[in-house]
Protein backbone atom coordinates (compact mmCIF):
# COMPACT_ATOMS: atom_id res chain seq x y z
CA UNK A 1 0.00 0.00 0.00
CA UNK A 2 0.89 3.97 -0.45
CA UNK A 3 2.56 5.88 2.23
CA UNK A 4 1.78 8.99 -0.12
CA UNK A 5 -1.26 10.72 0.35
CA UNK A 6 -2.29 11.78 -3.12
CA UNK A 7 -5.57 13.34 -2.02
CA UNK A 8 -3.56 16.37 -0.86
CA UNK A 9 -0.78 16.72 -3.56
CA UNK A 10 -0.72 15.13 -6.97
CA UNK A 11 0.92 11.79 -8.10
CA UNK A 12 3.87 12.87 -10.44
CA UNK A 13 3.14 11.46 -14.26
CA UNK A 14 5.73 11.79 -16.85
CA UNK A 15 5.42 10.65 -20.36
CA UNK A 16 8.71 10.26 -22.43
CA UNK A 17 7.57 11.17 -26.32
CA UNK A 18 8.44 11.57 -29.84
CA UNK A 19 5.69 13.61 -31.42
CA UNK A 20 6.68 11.15 -34.44
CA UNK A 21 5.76 7.99 -33.21
CA UNK A 22 2.11 6.63 -33.48
CA UNK A 23 2.12 4.82 -30.30
CA UNK A 24 2.71 8.13 -28.61
CA UNK A 25 0.24 9.43 -30.54
CA UNK A 26 -2.52 7.61 -29.47
CA UNK A 27 -1.21 7.35 -26.19
CA UNK A 28 -2.97 11.04 -26.08
CA UNK A 29 -5.97 9.71 -24.98
CA UNK A 30 -5.22 7.55 -22.33
CA UNK A 31 -2.92 10.26 -20.84
CA UNK A 32 -6.06 12.54 -20.98
CA UNK A 33 -8.24 10.06 -19.76
CA UNK A 34 -6.03 9.70 -16.76
CA UNK A 35 -5.75 13.58 -16.29
CA UNK A 36 -9.35 13.80 -16.35
CA UNK A 37 -10.10 10.35 -13.67
CA UNK A 38 -7.03 10.88 -11.01
CA UNK A 39 -5.31 13.73 -9.04
CA UNK A 40 -2.04 13.59 -11.39
CA UNK A 41 0.10 16.34 -12.08
CA UNK A 42 1.33 15.55 -16.12
CA UNK A 43 4.56 16.37 -17.34
CA UNK A 44 5.47 15.57 -21.26
CA UNK A 45 9.19 15.09 -22.00
CA UNK A 46 11.11 14.33 -25.33
CA UNK A 47 12.74 10.93 -26.42
CA UNK A 48 14.33 11.57 -29.78
CA UNK A 49 13.36 9.11 -31.70
CA UNK A 50 15.37 9.88 -34.61
CA UNK A 51 18.56 12.41 -33.76
CA UNK A 52 20.41 11.25 -36.96
CA UNK A 53 17.17 12.25 -39.40
CA UNK A 54 18.69 15.74 -40.84
CA UNK A 55 15.99 19.45 -40.66
CA UNK A 56 14.29 18.18 -43.59
CA UNK A 57 13.62 14.70 -42.88
CA UNK A 58 14.70 11.14 -44.15
CA UNK A 59 13.46 8.48 -46.35
CA UNK A 60 11.94 5.52 -44.71
CA UNK A 61 14.86 2.95 -45.23
CA UNK A 62 14.03 0.77 -48.09
CA UNK A 63 14.56 -2.41 -46.18
CA UNK A 64 11.95 -1.83 -44.02
CA UNK A 65 9.44 -2.16 -46.23
CA UNK A 66 7.29 1.10 -45.62
CA UNK A 67 4.42 -0.01 -46.95
CA UNK A 68 3.61 -3.63 -44.96
CA UNK A 69 5.24 -1.61 -42.06
CA UNK A 70 2.53 1.08 -42.40
CA UNK A 71 -0.15 -1.48 -42.64
CA UNK A 72 0.49 -3.17 -40.30
CA UNK A 73 0.73 -0.52 -37.43
CA UNK A 74 -2.65 0.49 -39.13
CA UNK A 75 -3.98 -2.65 -38.19
CA UNK A 76 -2.64 -2.07 -34.45
CA UNK A 77 -4.37 1.24 -34.46
CA UNK A 78 -7.79 -0.09 -35.58
CA UNK A 79 -7.46 -2.49 -32.73
CA UNK A 80 -6.35 -0.31 -30.21
CA UNK A 81 -7.47 2.92 -30.68
CA UNK A 82 -9.96 3.11 -33.96
CA UNK A 83 -11.61 6.41 -33.44
CA UNK A 84 -7.62 7.73 -33.67
CA UNK A 85 -7.11 5.14 -36.66
CA UNK A 86 -10.31 6.40 -38.88
CA UNK A 87 -8.44 9.48 -38.79
CA UNK A 88 -4.60 8.87 -39.04
CA UNK A 89 -2.73 10.06 -41.63
CA UNK A 90 1.10 8.35 -42.31
CA UNK A 91 3.79 11.27 -42.73
CA UNK A 92 5.64 9.98 -45.94
CA UNK A 93 9.29 10.07 -44.84
CA UNK A 94 10.54 10.53 -41.09
CA UNK A 95 10.63 13.91 -39.97
CA UNK A 96 12.61 15.96 -37.94
CA UNK A 97 11.31 16.41 -34.52
CA UNK A 98 14.16 18.58 -32.71
CA UNK A 99 12.02 22.04 -33.38
CA UNK A 100 8.98 20.09 -32.18
CA UNK A 101 10.29 19.59 -29.07
CA UNK A 102 12.13 22.96 -28.35
CA UNK A 103 8.28 24.38 -29.00
CA UNK A 104 7.01 22.46 -26.37
CA UNK A 105 9.18 23.89 -23.90
CA UNK A 106 8.37 27.34 -25.06
CA UNK A 107 4.56 26.26 -24.92
CA UNK A 108 5.74 24.74 -21.30
CA UNK A 109 7.00 28.07 -20.21
CA UNK A 110 3.52 30.03 -20.63
CA UNK A 111 1.26 27.05 -18.82
CA UNK A 112 0.40 25.33 -22.20
CA UNK A 113 2.50 22.12 -23.11
CA UNK A 114 -0.40 19.75 -22.46
CA UNK A 115 -3.00 21.66 -25.10
CA UNK A 116 0.27 22.77 -27.36
CA UNK A 117 1.86 18.73 -27.69
CA UNK A 118 -2.27 17.67 -28.50
CA UNK A 119 -2.24 20.33 -31.16
CA UNK A 120 1.01 19.12 -32.66
CA UNK A 121 0.20 15.39 -32.71
CA UNK A 122 -2.82 16.14 -34.62
CA UNK A 123 -0.81 18.55 -36.85
CA UNK A 124 1.52 15.56 -38.18
CA UNK A 125 -1.07 12.49 -37.63
CA UNK A 126 -4.36 14.26 -38.65
CA UNK A 127 -3.18 17.06 -41.02
CA UNK A 128 -0.26 14.96 -42.20
CA UNK A 129 1.94 18.02 -41.82
CA UNK A 130 5.45 18.23 -41.34
CA UNK A 131 6.71 19.21 -37.73
CA UNK A 132 10.04 19.84 -39.12
CA UNK A 133 8.74 23.25 -40.38
CA UNK A 134 8.87 26.24 -38.25
CA UNK A 135 5.44 27.09 -40.18
CA UNK A 136 3.90 23.90 -38.58
CA UNK A 137 4.86 24.52 -35.13
CA UNK A 138 3.30 28.00 -35.18
CA UNK A 139 0.28 26.95 -36.99
CA UNK A 140 -0.21 24.22 -34.09
CA UNK A 141 0.61 27.35 -31.34
CA UNK A 142 -1.81 29.50 -32.73
CA UNK A 143 -4.31 26.67 -32.27
CA UNK A 144 -3.64 27.09 -28.74
CA UNK A 145 -3.17 30.38 -28.17
CA UNK A 146 0.44 30.96 -28.01
CA UNK A 147 1.88 33.74 -29.92
CA UNK A 148 3.44 31.89 -33.27
CA UNK A 149 5.59 34.73 -34.01
CA UNK A 150 7.42 34.85 -30.49
CA UNK A 151 7.82 31.18 -31.04
CA UNK A 152 9.05 31.82 -34.46
CA UNK A 153 11.59 34.05 -32.76
CA UNK A 154 12.28 31.80 -30.20
CA UNK A 155 12.89 28.49 -32.69
CA UNK A 156 14.91 31.04 -34.81
CA UNK A 157 16.90 32.25 -32.39
CA UNK A 158 17.37 28.08 -30.68
CA UNK A 159 16.08 29.98 -27.33
CA UNK A 160 15.63 26.21 -25.95
CA UNK A 161 17.44 23.85 -27.79
CA UNK A 162 20.11 23.72 -24.89
CA UNK A 163 17.08 22.78 -22.38
CA UNK A 164 16.08 20.37 -25.14
CA UNK A 165 19.24 18.44 -25.07
CA UNK A 166 19.60 18.72 -21.14
CA UNK A 167 15.69 17.42 -21.09
CA UNK A 168 17.07 14.08 -24.02
CA UNK A 169 19.70 13.68 -21.66
CA UNK A 170 17.86 13.17 -18.81
CA UNK A 171 15.38 10.92 -20.45
CA UNK A 172 18.44 8.54 -21.58
CA UNK A 173 20.08 8.60 -18.17
CA UNK A 174 16.74 7.71 -16.62
CA UNK A 175 17.48 4.29 -19.43
CA UNK A 176 14.51 5.32 -21.60
CA UNK A 177 14.82 3.09 -24.65
CA UNK A 178 10.90 3.12 -25.85
CA UNK A 179 8.19 5.56 -26.31
CA UNK A 180 5.89 6.59 -25.36
CA UNK A 181 7.19 5.77 -21.46
CA UNK A 182 5.02 6.28 -18.88
CA UNK A 183 6.64 6.93 -15.54
CA UNK A 184 3.53 7.25 -12.67
CA UNK A 185 4.79 7.70 -9.31
CA UNK A 186 6.73 4.48 -8.21
CA UNK A 187 5.41 2.55 -11.58
CA UNK A 188 7.33 2.57 -15.25
CA UNK A 189 5.23 1.18 -18.21
CA UNK A 190 7.49 1.04 -21.11
CA UNK A 191 5.65 1.64 -24.37
CA UNK A 192 2.02 2.25 -25.42
CA UNK A 193 -0.62 0.07 -22.66
CA UNK A 194 -3.75 -0.46 -21.84
CA UNK A 195 -6.10 2.38 -19.99
CA UNK A 196 -6.84 -0.26 -17.44
CA UNK A 197 -3.19 -1.03 -17.00
CA UNK A 198 -2.81 2.86 -15.52
CA UNK A 199 -6.08 2.48 -13.56
CA UNK A 200 -4.56 -0.57 -11.91
CA UNK A 201 -1.25 1.74 -11.01
CA UNK A 202 -3.09 4.48 -9.74
CA UNK A 203 -4.90 1.80 -7.35
CA UNK A 204 -1.80 0.45 -6.52
CA UNK A 205 -0.68 3.75 -5.20
CA UNK A 206 -3.61 4.84 -3.24
CA UNK A 207 -4.10 7.52 -5.82
CA UNK A 208 -8.36 7.78 -5.78
CA UNK A 209 -10.97 8.78 -8.23
CA UNK A 210 -11.21 12.75 -8.62
CA UNK A 211 -15.21 11.46 -8.83
CA UNK A 212 -14.13 10.25 -5.14
CA UNK A 213 -12.81 12.70 -3.92
CA UNK A 214 -15.70 15.49 -4.90
CA UNK A 215 -18.04 12.86 -3.29
CA UNK A 216 -16.48 13.72 -0.09
CA UNK A 217 -14.35 10.29 0.25
CA UNK A 218 -11.11 10.89 2.04
CA UNK A 219 -8.57 7.82 2.04
CA UNK A 220 -6.77 7.45 4.99
CA UNK A 221 -3.01 7.58 5.01
CA UNK A 222 -2.49 3.89 4.43
CA UNK A 223 -4.76 3.82 1.17
CA UNK A 224 -7.30 1.77 2.72
CA UNK B 1 10.57 -37.06 -9.78
CA UNK B 2 10.82 -36.80 -13.53
CA UNK B 3 6.94 -36.30 -15.53
CA UNK B 4 7.39 -37.09 -19.22
CA UNK B 5 5.66 -36.17 -21.98
CA UNK B 6 5.49 -37.42 -25.53
CA UNK B 7 4.26 -36.05 -29.15
CA UNK B 8 4.32 -37.65 -32.41
CA UNK B 9 2.29 -34.54 -34.59
CA UNK B 10 2.45 -37.27 -37.47
CA UNK B 11 -0.29 -39.52 -36.03
CA UNK B 12 -2.31 -36.04 -34.87
CA UNK B 13 -5.83 -35.15 -36.91
CA UNK B 14 -5.75 -31.35 -37.87
CA UNK B 15 -9.03 -29.96 -37.62
CA UNK B 16 -10.48 -26.41 -39.03
CA UNK B 17 -11.04 -24.17 -37.28
CA UNK B 18 -12.58 -19.66 -37.57
CA UNK B 19 -12.30 -17.31 -34.79
CA UNK B 20 -12.95 -13.19 -34.92
CA UNK B 21 -12.88 -14.30 -39.19
CA UNK B 22 -9.58 -16.00 -38.86
CA UNK B 23 -8.79 -19.08 -40.56
CA UNK B 24 -6.53 -21.99 -39.55
CA UNK B 25 -6.02 -25.47 -39.19
CA UNK B 26 -5.16 -26.91 -35.88
CA UNK B 27 -3.93 -30.27 -33.74
CA UNK B 28 -4.10 -30.77 -30.39
CA UNK B 29 -0.82 -31.95 -29.56
CA UNK B 30 -0.99 -31.92 -25.47
CA UNK B 31 -4.47 -31.28 -23.91
CA UNK B 32 -3.37 -30.38 -20.62
CA UNK B 33 -6.12 -32.69 -18.84
CA UNK B 34 -4.38 -33.43 -16.30
CA UNK B 35 -3.31 -29.58 -15.28
CA UNK B 36 0.12 -30.43 -17.03
CA UNK B 37 1.74 -29.01 -20.60
CA UNK B 38 -0.76 -28.04 -23.47
CA UNK B 39 0.49 -27.12 -26.67
CA UNK B 40 -1.28 -26.42 -30.18
CA UNK B 41 -0.63 -26.33 -33.34
CA UNK B 42 -1.91 -23.81 -35.51
CA UNK B 43 -2.06 -23.15 -39.14
CA UNK B 44 -3.07 -19.56 -40.17
CA UNK B 45 -4.00 -18.76 -43.04
CA UNK B 46 -2.61 -15.18 -44.58
CA UNK B 47 -4.21 -12.92 -42.20
CA UNK B 48 -3.28 -9.54 -41.42
CA UNK B 49 -4.07 -8.88 -38.26
CA UNK B 50 -4.68 -11.49 -35.71
CA UNK B 51 -5.99 -9.83 -32.97
CA UNK B 52 -4.13 -9.38 -29.20
CA UNK B 53 -4.60 -11.27 -26.58
CA UNK B 54 -3.26 -13.24 -23.79
CA UNK B 55 -2.68 -16.47 -21.92
CA UNK B 56 -3.06 -16.74 -18.15
CA UNK B 57 0.34 -18.98 -18.28
CA UNK B 58 3.90 -18.25 -19.91
CA UNK B 59 4.23 -19.38 -23.29
CA UNK B 60 6.69 -20.11 -26.03
CA UNK B 61 5.77 -20.09 -29.96
CA UNK B 62 7.98 -21.70 -31.88
CA UNK B 63 7.28 -20.45 -35.65
CA UNK B 64 8.01 -23.64 -37.97
CA UNK B 65 6.95 -22.53 -41.18
CA UNK B 66 6.14 -18.93 -42.32
CA UNK B 67 6.43 -15.65 -40.90
CA UNK B 68 4.72 -12.99 -38.49
CA UNK B 69 4.88 -9.27 -38.09
CA UNK B 70 4.59 -7.70 -34.58
CA UNK B 71 3.36 -4.31 -34.77
CA UNK B 72 6.85 -3.41 -33.51
CA UNK B 73 9.16 -2.65 -36.30
CA UNK B 74 11.67 -4.84 -35.52
CA UNK B 75 9.84 -7.93 -34.54
CA UNK B 76 9.58 -9.65 -37.63
CA UNK B 77 9.45 -13.57 -36.88
CA UNK B 78 10.83 -15.35 -39.83
CA UNK B 79 10.92 -19.43 -39.03
CA UNK B 80 12.67 -20.69 -37.68
CA UNK B 81 11.86 -18.10 -34.12
CA UNK B 82 10.93 -18.34 -31.11
CA UNK B 83 8.29 -16.23 -29.16
CA UNK B 84 7.94 -16.15 -25.15
CA UNK B 85 5.70 -14.31 -23.24
CA UNK B 86 4.87 -14.71 -19.20
CA UNK B 87 1.65 -15.63 -17.85
CA UNK B 88 -1.01 -12.69 -18.16
CA UNK B 89 1.10 -10.86 -20.75
CA UNK B 90 -0.71 -9.50 -23.72
CA UNK B 91 0.85 -9.60 -27.22
CA UNK B 92 -0.48 -8.46 -30.93
CA UNK B 93 -2.40 -8.00 -32.84
CA UNK B 94 0.55 -9.70 -35.57
CA UNK B 95 0.27 -10.54 -38.84
CA UNK B 96 0.52 -14.23 -40.05
CA UNK B 97 1.76 -15.10 -43.50
CA UNK B 98 3.93 -17.46 -45.92
CA UNK B 99 2.42 -21.14 -45.13
CA UNK B 100 2.14 -20.43 -40.94
CA UNK B 101 3.27 -23.06 -39.03
CA UNK B 102 3.36 -22.85 -35.23
CA UNK B 103 3.07 -24.73 -31.96
CA UNK B 104 2.25 -22.78 -28.55
CA UNK B 105 3.60 -24.36 -26.19
CA UNK B 106 2.78 -23.61 -22.34
CA UNK B 107 3.45 -25.54 -19.04
CA UNK B 108 -0.32 -26.04 -18.56
CA UNK B 109 -3.43 -25.07 -19.95
CA UNK B 110 -3.50 -21.53 -20.66
CA UNK B 111 -6.61 -20.86 -22.26
CA UNK B 112 -7.22 -17.35 -24.25
CA UNK B 113 -7.80 -14.03 -23.30
CA UNK B 114 -9.22 -11.26 -26.14
CA UNK B 115 -7.51 -7.65 -24.72
CA UNK B 116 -11.13 -6.44 -26.18
CA UNK B 117 -12.43 -7.90 -22.84
CA UNK B 118 -11.47 -4.86 -20.61
CA UNK B 119 -12.00 -6.80 -17.34
CA UNK B 120 -9.46 -8.67 -18.33
CA UNK B 121 -6.74 -5.67 -18.72
CA UNK B 122 -7.43 -5.98 -14.90
CA UNK B 123 -5.28 -8.52 -14.92
CA UNK B 124 -2.78 -7.61 -16.91
CA UNK B 125 1.26 -9.07 -15.40
CA UNK B 126 3.07 -5.74 -15.45
CA UNK B 127 6.23 -7.06 -14.85
CA UNK B 128 6.01 -9.66 -17.20
CA UNK B 129 8.47 -10.73 -19.89
CA UNK B 130 7.90 -10.61 -23.58
CA UNK B 131 11.33 -11.80 -25.11
CA UNK B 132 11.83 -13.34 -28.67
CA UNK B 133 14.67 -14.31 -31.42
CA UNK B 134 15.20 -15.30 -34.52
CA UNK B 135 17.34 -18.18 -36.30
CA UNK B 136 18.70 -15.99 -39.00
CA UNK B 137 19.38 -13.59 -36.34
CA UNK B 138 21.23 -15.28 -34.10
CA UNK B 139 24.66 -16.52 -34.30
CA UNK B 140 26.40 -19.97 -33.85
CA UNK B 141 28.08 -20.70 -30.77
CA UNK B 142 29.81 -23.75 -29.49
CA UNK B 143 28.25 -24.95 -26.34
CA UNK B 144 29.67 -27.09 -23.90
CA UNK B 145 26.63 -28.00 -21.89
CA UNK B 146 25.50 -29.89 -25.28
CA UNK B 147 28.67 -31.78 -25.97
CA UNK B 148 30.12 -28.71 -27.68
CA UNK B 149 27.59 -29.11 -30.65
CA UNK B 150 26.62 -25.93 -32.60
CA UNK B 151 23.72 -24.17 -31.28
CA UNK B 152 22.07 -20.83 -31.56
CA UNK B 153 20.43 -19.41 -28.00
CA UNK B 154 17.56 -17.21 -29.98
CA UNK B 155 16.84 -16.66 -26.36
CA UNK B 156 19.73 -16.85 -24.03
CA UNK B 157 19.60 -18.73 -20.41
CA UNK B 158 20.50 -15.71 -18.73
CA UNK B 159 17.31 -14.44 -19.75
CA UNK B 160 15.43 -16.49 -17.32
CA UNK B 161 13.17 -18.78 -19.44
CA UNK B 162 15.36 -19.75 -22.51
CA UNK B 163 15.41 -21.15 -26.40
CA UNK B 164 18.20 -22.87 -27.87
CA UNK B 165 18.28 -24.51 -31.06
CA UNK B 166 20.97 -27.39 -30.91
CA UNK B 167 22.45 -28.88 -34.09
CA UNK B 168 23.37 -32.07 -33.30
CA UNK B 169 25.77 -34.56 -35.28
CA UNK B 170 24.62 -38.24 -36.32
CA UNK B 171 24.66 -40.43 -33.47
CA UNK B 172 25.57 -38.14 -30.90
CA UNK B 173 24.31 -38.33 -27.13
CA UNK B 174 23.07 -35.16 -25.69
CA UNK B 175 22.58 -35.07 -22.15
CA UNK B 176 19.95 -32.25 -21.37
CA UNK B 177 19.90 -32.58 -17.64
CA UNK B 178 16.83 -31.90 -15.22
CA UNK B 179 14.48 -28.99 -16.07
CA UNK B 180 12.57 -27.95 -12.50
CA UNK B 181 10.05 -25.51 -14.04
CA UNK B 182 9.80 -27.71 -17.02
CA UNK B 183 11.00 -28.16 -21.03
CA UNK B 184 9.88 -28.77 -24.03
CA UNK B 185 12.58 -30.42 -26.50
CA UNK B 186 11.48 -30.45 -29.92
CA UNK B 187 13.14 -31.77 -33.18
CA UNK B 188 13.19 -29.48 -35.96
CA UNK B 189 15.06 -31.80 -38.73
CA UNK B 190 16.39 -34.72 -38.78
CA UNK B 191 15.48 -37.80 -36.11
CA UNK B 192 16.40 -38.37 -32.61
CA UNK B 193 15.27 -41.03 -29.86
CA UNK B 194 13.73 -39.51 -27.00
CA UNK B 195 12.44 -41.87 -24.25
CA UNK B 196 12.53 -44.61 -25.93
CA UNK B 197 10.33 -42.76 -28.82
CA UNK B 198 12.22 -41.89 -32.56
CA UNK B 199 10.80 -38.65 -32.95
CA UNK B 200 10.72 -37.14 -36.70
CA UNK B 201 10.04 -33.15 -37.21
CA UNK B 202 8.12 -31.95 -35.10
CA UNK B 203 7.96 -34.64 -32.30
CA UNK B 204 8.57 -33.60 -29.07
CA UNK B 205 9.35 -34.41 -25.62
CA UNK B 206 8.14 -32.42 -22.83
CA UNK B 207 10.01 -33.00 -19.48
CA UNK B 208 9.41 -31.26 -16.06
CA UNK B 209 11.35 -32.64 -12.59
CA UNK B 210 14.73 -32.88 -11.14
CA UNK B 211 15.53 -35.68 -12.41
CA UNK B 212 17.86 -35.73 -16.06
CA UNK B 213 15.17 -37.50 -18.79
CA UNK B 214 17.58 -39.83 -20.73
CA UNK B 215 19.91 -38.22 -23.22
CA UNK B 216 18.85 -37.44 -26.50
CA UNK B 217 19.98 -40.20 -29.38
CA UNK B 218 20.55 -38.01 -32.66
CA UNK B 219 19.66 -40.75 -35.44
CA UNK B 220 21.81 -41.35 -38.43
CA UNK B 221 21.53 -38.09 -40.29
CA UNK B 222 21.52 -35.75 -37.17
CA UNK B 223 19.03 -33.18 -36.14
CA UNK B 224 18.68 -30.22 -35.38
CA UNK B 225 16.67 -29.95 -32.13
CA UNK B 226 14.52 -26.51 -30.13
CA UNK B 227 15.32 -26.73 -26.34
CA UNK B 228 12.51 -24.25 -24.75
CA UNK B 229 12.97 -23.86 -20.90
CA UNK B 230 10.31 -22.49 -18.86
CA UNK B 231 11.38 -20.47 -15.49
CA UNK B 232 9.64 -19.84 -12.11
CA UNK B 233 7.17 -17.87 -14.25
CA UNK B 234 5.90 -21.68 -15.24
CA UNK B 235 4.24 -21.63 -11.61
CA UNK B 236 2.71 -18.59 -11.82
CA UNK B 237 -1.32 -17.65 -13.27
CA UNK B 238 -3.01 -20.97 -14.49
CA UNK B 239 -6.67 -21.88 -14.75
CA UNK B 240 -7.96 -21.27 -11.48
CA UNK B 241 -11.43 -21.70 -11.79
CA UNK B 242 -11.99 -17.72 -11.42
CA UNK B 243 -14.43 -15.67 -14.25
CA UNK B 244 -11.18 -14.88 -16.25
CA UNK B 245 -10.21 -18.49 -16.09
CA UNK B 246 -13.49 -19.92 -17.26
CA UNK B 247 -13.93 -17.26 -20.04
CA UNK B 248 -10.07 -17.93 -20.86
CA UNK B 249 -11.17 -22.21 -21.44
CA UNK B 250 -14.55 -20.95 -23.45
CA UNK B 251 -12.38 -18.76 -25.62
CA UNK B 252 -9.74 -21.77 -26.72
CA UNK B 253 -12.75 -23.88 -26.49
CA UNK B 254 -14.32 -22.02 -29.22
CA UNK B 255 -11.21 -21.40 -31.25
CA UNK B 256 -10.41 -25.35 -31.11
Amino acid sequence: MSNENYTARPLPVVVFADFICPYSYIALDQVDDLVRDYNVELLWRPHWLHPEVPPSGAPFPADSAPQERQARTLAWLREMAPERAAHVCFPEKIQFSLFAFEALEFAQDRGLALPFKTAVFETLWVEGRDIGQFSTLQAAADKVGLDADELGRALTGQRYRQRVHEALQLARDAGVSKTPTFVLGRYRIAGWHYYEVFQTVMEKQGVPLRSALMAGFSPKKDGS
Amino acid sequence: MLNEYIVEPGVIPWRAGQLAGISFKCQILLNGADGGPEVLRFRFDDCPSVFAHMHLTSQFQLLLHGRMDFPKSTMKLRAIAVHYTDHNFPYGPFAAAGGHDMMVLHPKPGGLITMADRDARRQINLKGRHLYGTADDTHWELMREFNAARAKPLIPPRSGPYAIMVECEPHALIEVGGAAEGRYEVVLAGSALLSGHTLLPPGLRYVHGDESPQPIEVGADGATIMLLGFDRDAREGGMTGDRLSVAAAAAIERSI
